[in-house]
């Protein structure tokens, strides 16, 4: 009887968690339809997303060309299809590596900050001292990150993209012989713009649930140390589950 | 600003908060609102300032039933000042947002009403020590010369000395600004110093209430209780 009766329990928490959460993103819509920009604030807040995330993506970009000219070289040299590792590289980049693997970093970079900072600042009164002096919380604490993370996000994969083929291009010629010229073509003349498009469309998808779970999990984490460090866990493992599902059916729509 | 709250309750799920609570903050006075933790009180403090709603009953602001929240000044308990900006874009952090430039020379008057000089202007929170921070706070908390001031906690954790100090400003401060001041404290010294008059709550209700200056000599049981447990906390 007890089992059935925390079965019970799991279900409404998980349903009731559902519901805030809609209502959350509801909320935000809400805000941005008729908004108040703290703008000094925001556009520091971007700033300092963008400055931060840069070196991260970009050495995920990189690495990542590097190792799938590697991998792709081994399994495509058996069959004597070398020749189509440019056009693996850019289009495993573009349409699926590039967002995925941006989206992935940031959450663990820029998701677990914002969530750690929100339950900071509700743990130690903060978010209460912004209603006492009539700011409201919502504005200036979750529309700022959700609209800088969803826009730096196009702009992230678009590194990630220019710097991962750029690392299958050092790997391909420096190490694996490629003519430059050609690797360089063979890239150009098989990458259209929907292949480009559709990683961007998905890399702003992303940033969306990255920022929105990561100021939901702070703006309703626990009280005391264990709170903020929950808060900022579930935010990163949610964020990071809700990419990969939502990868897939976007890769479904794209396809 | 007299705050007039008759047959307040506050329900969260099934915990009745507060219930049926009639009481009156008078007008340039210092009320101290005391009792145990988890009485009620800053939930009481929280319906006053507006942040939530009330189920039943009402409070009146020199008899209106809204009043313009820049009205009110609020002090927590551990200073609640924002980390990321500076002490100068802490205390004036409303006319920053409301994208004005010109606030150098009040926020320094603000820091010198506290008893801070302008070195602080530039620095963060994590730069100053507690007992600064609770006098920035205070800072913030008059920038806009509010009529009602809310004092959570003024005095916990600083030693006797900043005790004495945050005190003696408060009552300073209140008395120049004529301002209304409603504190919640388990500091006896501190209620029987800054306080003129005084509600005692017990399970989300009202069970004394008078004069501070007559509140050791009060015949309610439970205020008793509550006084004699204060005490030998703080002596032990």
């Amino acid at each position: 009887m007890q089992f059935i009766e925390s079965i019970g329990k799991t279900a409404l928490n998980v349903i009731r968690a559902i519901g805030k959460l809609v209502i959350f993103i509801c909320l935000f819509f809400q805000f941005i339809l008729k908004p108040k920009f703290y703008l000094k604030h925001n556009s520091k807040y971007f700033i300092e997303i963008f400055i931060s995330s840069i070196p991260i993506i970009a050495l995920t970009g990189i690495f990542s060309g590097m190792v799938l000219a590697l991998q792709s070289y081994t399994g495509f040299s058996r069959f004597s299809a070398e020749s189509a590792i440019p056009n693996i590289v850019v289009l495993t980049l573009t349409r699926e590596l590039g967002p995925v693997l941006t989206g992935l970093m940031i959450s663990a970079r820029v998701g677990s900050a914002i969530a750690a900072e929100i339950a900071t600042m509700r743990v130690t009164e903060q978010i209460d001292a912004l209603k006492t002096l009539n700011t409201n919380y919502f504005n200036y604490l979750v529309t700022p990150r959700v609209l800088s993370l969803t826009l730096a996000m196009p702009i992230f994969v678009t590194i990630v993209d220019f710097i991962g083929v750029m690392g299958g291009y050092v790997v391909s010629v420096y190490r694996l012989g490629f003519n430059e010229n050609m690797y360089l073509i063979n890239t150009i003349d098989f990458l259209s713009f929907s292949d480009y498009l559709s990683g961007v469309i998905k890399a702003t998808v992303f940033g969306f649930i990255i920022s929105i779970i990561s100021c939901y999990n702070g703006l309703y984490s626990e009280k005391g140390a264990f709170g903020v460090g929950s808060a900022t866990t579930n935010a990163v493992v949610l964020s990071s589950i809700l990419i990969l599902v939502f990868n897939y059916f976007l890769t479904e729509i794209f396809f | 600003m007299e705050i007039k709250i008759e047959k307040l309750s506050k329900k969260f799920g099934d915990n009745h908060v507060l219930k049926d609570i009639n009481l009156v903050i008078e007008k340039n006075k210092s009320t101290i609102i005391l009792g145990k933790s988890g009485c009620g009180k800053s939930v009481l403090l929280k319906l006053i300032y507006q942040l939530i709603k009330n189920d039943e009953g009402s409070i009146l602001y020199d008899k209106k039933s809204f009043v313009d929240i820049d009205k009110f000044g609020m002090l927590f308990q551990y200073g609640a000042l924002f980390d990321s900006l500076t002490i100068a874009e802490n205390i004036a952090f409303g006319e920053i947002n409301e994208g004005k430039n010109n606030y150098r020379n009040k926020v320094i008057n603000s820091l010198k009403e506290v008893g801070l000089s302008a070195d602080i202007y530039n620095k963060y929170p994590s730069e100053i020590s507690g007992g600064m921070k609770k006098r920035v706070a205070l800072a913030r908390a008059i920038y806009k010369n509010p009529k009602v001031i809310f004092l959570d906690e003024p005095t916990t954790g600083l030693d006797p000395i900043n005790s004495d100090m945050i005190n003696e400003l408060i009552i300073r401060i209140i008395r120049k600004k004529k301002m209304t001041a409603v504190t919640i404290t388990h500091d006896i010294q501190s209620a029987l110093k800054t306080g003129d008059n005084y509600f005692f709550l017990n399970n989300g209700v009202v069970e004394d209430s008078g004069k501070c200056t007559s509140m050791l000599k009060s015949k309610n049981k439970l205020l008793d209780e509550f006084l004699l447990g204060v005490k030998k906390l703080q002596k032990s």
